[in-house]
């Protein structure tokens, strides 16, 4: 099957940084395909170049089998493009937008109008249909920039951030848009720094770090890759008495880190420093009143890979049976 | 077949571009503070520059209908380029199915139409109110069309520089087209000038669309009147090529 995407060696410097180096990977029809990264990771610079708004310096990048630097002309017809800030002209109505935008894809003029109303329902703006965008709430600018993307029914997309910012019912809907969307055969090119995010609705993710692409694969295959970032999650009484050097003694733990009330304990070997635990907690006359172990999370594999220190994330969201993470702020 | 296909995506480039122009208009032109700049300062400087300075109708007429159809045309410009990159807007256009020629051309095409409209407004009050007789009116008609083109185009060069502030688009606009308001046969004739000023006003755009409206309105003028047409077909693809320069500058540095 011909790949939607295939980047070739691409390199993009700004002066002398070099902000892109030589990454090459494919995505494949009909998949949704995330790419993470930190801030300043390269990331945005890639899909820019892949949207054609931003010339690389060196490096080819096929969307559909057509080279963009030959003739971006039908690779432009067939992509969508959802960037990270809402790009509506506010001054016009939501209608308006999506007309425009139909103009600009060619959308037949016979079908534009019954694209616009069936989208405007399917976002919810249908009531809003004459306002002015000046008037919608920042979800609502949301809904209609993706409505936009998708009036002339792409077959890839490029979504770059979409939900940061939105309150969780905007985001579950915009969520349920995606996978909607990707079921009918669009594939999606998701550029996220939400992890759980990725791990949610990816097929495949890649990992961009200092330009470079430093993973690629599907999120339960790079969680099975990263033994080392497994861990027990415990919780003593009286919880006083447990300290970090304590635990820090256990045999095989890599990295020791308090989380809320419990303590988080990395480790290649969870099994045995359960072992350890429970023979601490019998000997010091304690009482063991949470104790989980954790596979690897995608935000584990992401945060090992670029090197930020464990333990800096918020955790809220639930995964097996346990609290994972999500990161805190923008990345 | 390819025959075929060229002239299909010739249509959508034409159809593309008379969607834009027709948004420029709605987002940008039929806003109160353009249209009231549009054709309030004009008038504003032709009364600050005539006023007991003994100028004939026709002749106040003539520069009246030159100020309007530059500063309209090459105003808007240097304003809705800088702008849609602020909003994100201009990655919309950018990222559609559309060439840059396409895209320059709408935008020269938006600002010149508004430019002539704004320069009915100056014709008609000499018209109905001063009983201005226009010597040849089909030639005016060409001059202020090609006038708006090329100006439309001038103002484009300036929005094609990539920045995203409009503060910093607008002063290195500003020096360089007020001081032409000076030195191309507006309010000093070319007949007039000193040698040195006259080889200056052949470098300004301005000073062919002001000798043609004087054909036009006043029946004469300094240079040949297929001259001042001819040059401002020729500036207006001039101007167009720093414009699409430009623009490809922009995808390299990211703006």
């Amino acid at each position: 099957m011909k790949a939607a995407i295939e980047v070739h060696e691409l390199t993009k410097y700004y002066g002398d940084h070099l902000a892109v180096n030589h990454i090459s990977f494919d995505v494949r029809q009909g998949e949704i395909f995330g790419f993470l990264g930190p801030n300043g990771a390269g990331k945005s610079t890639t899909q820019r170049m892949l949207t054609t708004l931003l010339e690389p310096t060196s490096g080819q990048i096929l969307i559909d089998g057509h080279d963009l630097a030959r003739d971006a002309y039908p690779a432009k017809r067939i992509m969508g493009m959802v960037p990270e800030e809402s790009n509506v002209y506010i001054e016009l109505s939501a209608w308006d937008n999506l007309i425009f935008t139909a103009q600009l894809y060619r959308v037949l003029a016979n079908q534009r109008n019954a694209r616009a109303r069936e989208l405007l329902e399917t976002f919810g703006l249908s009531e809003y249909r004459g306002v002015k965008v000046e008037n919608f709430s920042k979800g609502m600018r949301r809904r209609l920039t993706i409505a936009m993307a998708i009036i002339h029914r792409p077959s890839l997309l490029f979504l770059d951030e979409p939900v940061p910012g939105l309150d969780a019912q905007s985001a579950r809907a915009i969520r349920e848009m995606i996978r909607q969307l990707n079921a009918t055969g669009t594939t999606v090119f998701l550029t996220t720094h939400d992890i759980e995010e990725a791990n949610q609705l990816c097929d495949r993710v890649a990992i961009i770090n200092h330009g470079q692409i430093a993973a690629i694969d599907t999120p339960e295959r790079l969680k099975a890759a990263f033994r080392q970032v497994q861990s027990v999650e415990v919780a003593l009484d009286p919880e006083g008495r447990l300290d970090r050097d304590a635990l820090s003694a256990f045999s095989g733990v890599t990295q020791v880190i308090k989380a809320g009330d419990k303590w988080r304990l990395y480790t290649e070997d969870p099994s045995s420093l359960v072992h350890q635990i429970v023979r601490f907690a019998e000997e010091n006359g304690m009482r063991v009143i949470y104790l989980n172990t954790l596979g690897p999370s995608l935000e584990d594999v992401f945060l090992k890979i670029t090197g930020q220190e464990m333990g800096t994330v918020r955790h809220e969201n639930n995964e097996r049976g346990t609290k994972r993470a999500k990161m805190g702020g923008r990345q | 077949m390819i025959r075929s296909i060229r002239l299909q995506r010739l249509r959508d480039e034409m159809a593309q571009a008379w969607a834009v122009t027709i948004k420029d208009m709605r987002v940008y032109y039929l806003q109160p503070p353009m249209i009231m700049f549009g054709l309030i300062l004009p008038f504003f400087l032709f009364f600050s520059f005539s006023i007991k300075r003994d100028v004939g109708v026709e002749v106040g007429i003539a520069r009246l209908l030159a100020m309007t159809t530059f500063f309209t045309a090459s105003s808007a410009g240097p304003v809705i380029i800088p702008m849609e990159r602020r909003m994100g807007t201009y990655d919309r256009l950018m990222a559609a199915p559309m060439s840059l020629a396409t895209l320059l051309i709408a935008q020269t095409l938006v600002g010149a139409f508004f430019a002539f409209v704004a320069s009915a407004v100056p014709l008609l009050v000499g018209l109905v109110w001063l009983h201005v007789i226009i010597s040849n009116a089909v030639l005016l008609l060409a001059g202020l069309l090609l006038a708006s083109l090329a100006f439309s185009a001038f103002g484009l060069v300036f929005g094609s520089i990539p920045v995203q502030s409009v503060g910093s688009i607008m002063m290195p606009s500003t020096l360089i087209r007020w001081p032409l308001l000076f030195i191309s046969g507006i309010f000093i004739p070319l007949s007039e000038m000193a040698p040195w000023a006259l080889a200056l006003s052949y470098l300004s755009p301005l000073t062919y669309a002001q000798d043609v409206i004087n054909h036009a309105v006043l029946g004469a003028g300094y240079l040949n009147r297929w001259l001042d047409l001819g040059v401002l077909v020729v500036l207006l693809i001039v101007f167009l090529i720093p414009a699409a320069r430009l623009h490809q500058r922009s995808r390299v540095l990211g703006y």
